[in-house]
């Protein structure tokens, strides 16, 4: 047990860089605003909490008198799994298979069990600050309006403690079996790949069927029934994961027998997954692990005409650095996965929400609402649907944290930080295009959108993912993460990417007023569509001008 | 040519002083060894010299050159060897020496001439075209000499270069160091092996504390050793303070 907490200790100050804070803000005395912003940042978060603490009371109030208050909980605790189980598959993959820390550990005196029992803990206690957002304000919003006394309360804390076991031992389980196999051969990276795909189309394919099955049943007679019989809507939610009704009875009963049993298989089915993935790690988890750091290469020499057909003609600076960003960002799975495939996934996952419904899901509201819209609606619904699935992403705002240890070949190398910057912008912004292609396809052939529209939309999607593309690059240039020991750390857990998105929503924001006053004060659609073109042009010309400079400043501070 | 004009440098805020006050000067057609206990400053030394780190005070020239001014200049005419050498681990490493041959622009036909010489050299012929995932410590350091010697460049700067060199390995080093200042080009390493420095560099600086308390060549250094004996035994009575 000592072990385990030690290295649950490790993990935690390794994870959330705890002691290189410490070192950074208490004795090199450098990143001392880097303490506000944390408390400003969880001060911003209060009103988002206390917006869905409102909303929570509006839905109760909506569903109390026909007795189903309580499907409120099973959608809050339903919400919080489905959030782990997505997000928690990056973690687990990262933190089981591509940590550094792996090649230390290994070799102590240390149990499989051990190891993966305290990385499992770590990524748990991730995953209670991730869904926070999510199941607290159902949690307390139910508590305080039906007045739940204290076993409500102890109840409750209890479910949440154990909410991410659950998801996050089914992803563990697959990640380990999986992990077993891919072991066996040479191209390990490509079959992770595969197997990441395989679970994110499992989860879709999942969504899809639900969906189906969900709007082909839902008619008005159904619905009469549900509301006549109480929780009707708690078991028809929680139907396909029985777990997240046994916890919204066991958090609603308290103490009372149906409340205590379901509590009792909630925290009995937790407590067996966990010791499922504890007897496959000890099985299975070195044998997957071991030597997955090595990669093997066939060794032949090269003739002088094969060298001589394998060597570049002199690439230009920017052409070169391209090249490499390029091949580093498509052979390290978490940066793809992050970067591309995020572009390509996102358009893909709309079209299976509309499809999924039958046209009348959220995405086939959506659907119905710009096909039916003025043309200057239906343009910029589908140029913000591009702009969302092109820019969207981490690729400009890990642009230089993805370096890592490696910057110091961009600091040593005889290239201008002006071309470096370039081969990254437009790295950067070839992954924005991909994006805005397939979203481009997607509304095409899933709204219907006609050429001209189409087009329209497009230009103004690819205009404004300039701007984008460069705020987030200074984001990520202002404060670059290069000292980290695992992939993940530069794109997933980046803090970099997550304020480019907030600035990015923040410009959008700012546009879609902008639009709204033009539109109030009675110009015309295409009066409107110019000038925005007008000033998205000017704003992507500044924004790369902007981006040059300070990375003519940076690249001179930036001390490796 | 290197110089070094009361450089100084600290980390955090002022309070540890890595480097102190340092002149130095490193002649064309020379190779200078750079030597130090643990955290005396070699590597800080050499970081403000290829650029990484930003003098506090004082300047720094190569070739004449200015690294802070002329920055893009000086990186054109010197490559560096880190002490650890993190490379792009997701490239092949033909694919990482094409990427330095392209940005340092080296013509296509050297560029194969100079490749195929290293890379027997230091064999690595049969691993050229995996990923340097797949390498040894070695072999990392034997592709980031290979890609520092590809664009012949007039400054050579090496940290600790002949760390995780097998012994044939290290003995080619040696020579083509000695072969690139019989060109008139400049050489400067650091190392902890007191053997190498005393036969393979024509002078030899010691640093301790940030500060440098002896330089000049090896029979310069023995004058100030009583005892006369060897590199070893100068250097730990210099450093011993």
């Amino acid at each position: 047990m000592r072990k385990f907490l030690t290295l649950v200790r490790a993990g935690l100050r390794s994870n959330f860089g705890l002691s290189v804070l410490r070192y950074r803000v208490f004795v090199e005395k450098k990143d001392r605003w880097l303490l506000p912003l944390l408390g400003a940042a969880g001060l911003a978060v209060l009103p988002s909490i206390f917006g869905l603490i409102l909303l929570v009371q509006n839905i109760y109030l909506a569903l109390k008198p026909f007795g189903q208050e309580r499907a409120l909980l099973t959608l809050g605790v339903l919400g919080g799994e489905l959030f782990i189980l997505l997000f928690g598959l990056y973690y687990v993959i990262s933190a089981f298979y591509f940590s550094r820390d792996l090649e230390f550990l290994i070799p102590l005196p240390l149990k499989p069990f051990e190891v993966i029992a305290s990385k499992f803990a770590v990524i748990m206690i991730n995953e209670y600050l991730t869904v926070m957002a999510i199941v607290l304000p159902v949690l307390v919003g139910y508590g305080v309006l039906a007045r739940g006394g204290v076993p409500y309360w102890i109840n409750a804390v209890l479910v949440y403690l154990f909410l991410p076991v659950i998801p996050l031992a089914a992803v563990s389980i697959l990640v380990v079996a999986l992990m077993r196999v891919v072991n066996i051969s040479r191209k390990k990276d490509a079959l992770i790949l595969a197997g990441s795909l395989l679970l994110i189309g499992l989860s879709l394919g999942l969504q899809f069927a639900a969906g189906r099955a969900g709007n082909k049943e839902l008619n008005g007679r159904l619905v009469t029934n549900f509301l006549a019989s109480p929780d009707s809507l708690l078991n028809r939610i929680g139907a396909r994961f029985p777990p997240s009704i046994w916890a919204t009875k066991a958090i609603a009963g308290g103490f009372s027998p149906a409340g205590l049993l379901n509590l009792g298989l909630f925290v009995g089915a937790s407590l067996a997954l966990f010791a499922v993935i504890l007897l496959v790690s000890e099985k299975l988890f070195y044998r997957g692990l071991v030597g997955l750091t090595e990669v093997s290469g066939r060794r032949r020499s090269l003739s002088r005409a094969q060298m001589s057909q394998r060597l570049s003609s002199g690439r230009h600076a920017v052409r070169a650095i391209f090249v490499r960003e390029w091949r580093i960002m498509n052979r390290t799975p978490i940066f793809l996965l992050n970067g591309i495939l995020v572009v390509l996934l996102v358009p893909v996952l709309f079209m299976v929400m509309a499809r999924a419904g039958g046209g009348r899901g959220d995405a086939g509201a959506v659907l119905k609402i710009m096909t039916s819209a003025p043309p200057l609606l239906t343009i910029l619904g589908s140029a913000a649907f591009m702009i969302v699935c092109g820019s969207l992403n981490g690729t400009a705002s890990s642009a230089f944290s993805r370096e890592g240890g490696q910057f110091w070949i961009s600091k040593v190398i005889p290239a201008t930080p002006r071309e470096q910057v370039a081969a990254k912008f437009l790295h950067s912004y070839a992954v924005a295009l991909l994006g805005t292609v397939t979203a481009s396809a997607v509304a095409a052939w899933v709204l219907h959108i006609g050429p001209a529209s189409l087009a329209a939309a497009a230009g103004l999607s690819l205009m404004a993912g300039i701007p984008l593309t460069a705020i987030g690059m200074m984001i990520d240039l202002a404060r670059p993460l290069l000292d980290w020991a695992n992939p993940q750390k530069a794109i997933k857990q980046n803090l970099n990417v997550l304020l480019a998105m907030c600035a990015d929503i923040g410009v959008l924001t700012a546009f879609f007023f902008g639009i709204l006053f033009l539109v109030k004060a009675g110009f015309s659609g295409t009066t409107i569509l110019v000038a925005l073109f007008a000033v998205l042009t000017a704003f992507a010309a500044s924004s790369c001008l902007a981006l040059v400079n300070f990375a003519e400043k940076r690249y001179h501070e930036i001390e490796v | 040519m290197i110089e070094l004009n009361h450089v100084s440098k600290s980390y955090n805020k002022g309070r540890i002083k890595a480097v102190d006050d340092l002149c130095l000067t490193v002649k064309s057609g020379e190779i200078f060894g750079f030597l130090g206990p643990n955290g005396a400053g070699k590597t800080t030394t050499i970081k403000m010299i290829v650029g990484l780190l930003r003098p506090d005070s004082g300047t720094i020239t190569v070739d004449g050159l200015d690294t802070e001014q002329d920055a893009l200049k000086c990186k054109a005419v010197t490559t560096y060897v880190p002490d650890y050498p993190a490379l792009y681990d997701r490239l092949t490493g033909l694919e990482y020496l094409n990427f330095i041959g392209d940005v340092y622009g080296v013509p296509r036909a050297e560029r194969l001439d100079r490749i195929g010489r290293w890379l027997e050299v230091f064999e690595l012929n049969q691993a050229v075209t995996n990923p340097i995932q797949s390498y040894s410590h070695g072999m990392k350091q034997k592709i980031v000499l290979t890609a520092a010697l590809l664009p012949a460049p007039r400054v050579m700067v090496l940290d600790e270069p002949l760390v995780g060199l097998d012994p044939r390995a290290a003995h080619s080093l040696k020579e083509l160091m000695r072969e690139h200042c019989d060109q008139g080009k400049t050489l400067f390493f650091s190392t902890h092996i007191m053997e190498v420095a005393e036969k393979l560099c024509d002078r030899i600086g010691i640093i301790n504390k940030g500060r440098l308390v002896a330089c000049g060549t090896m029979d310069e250094l023995k004058r100030l050793d009583r005892t006369q004996e060897s590199l070893e035994s100068i250097f730990l009575e210099l450093t011993d303070k």
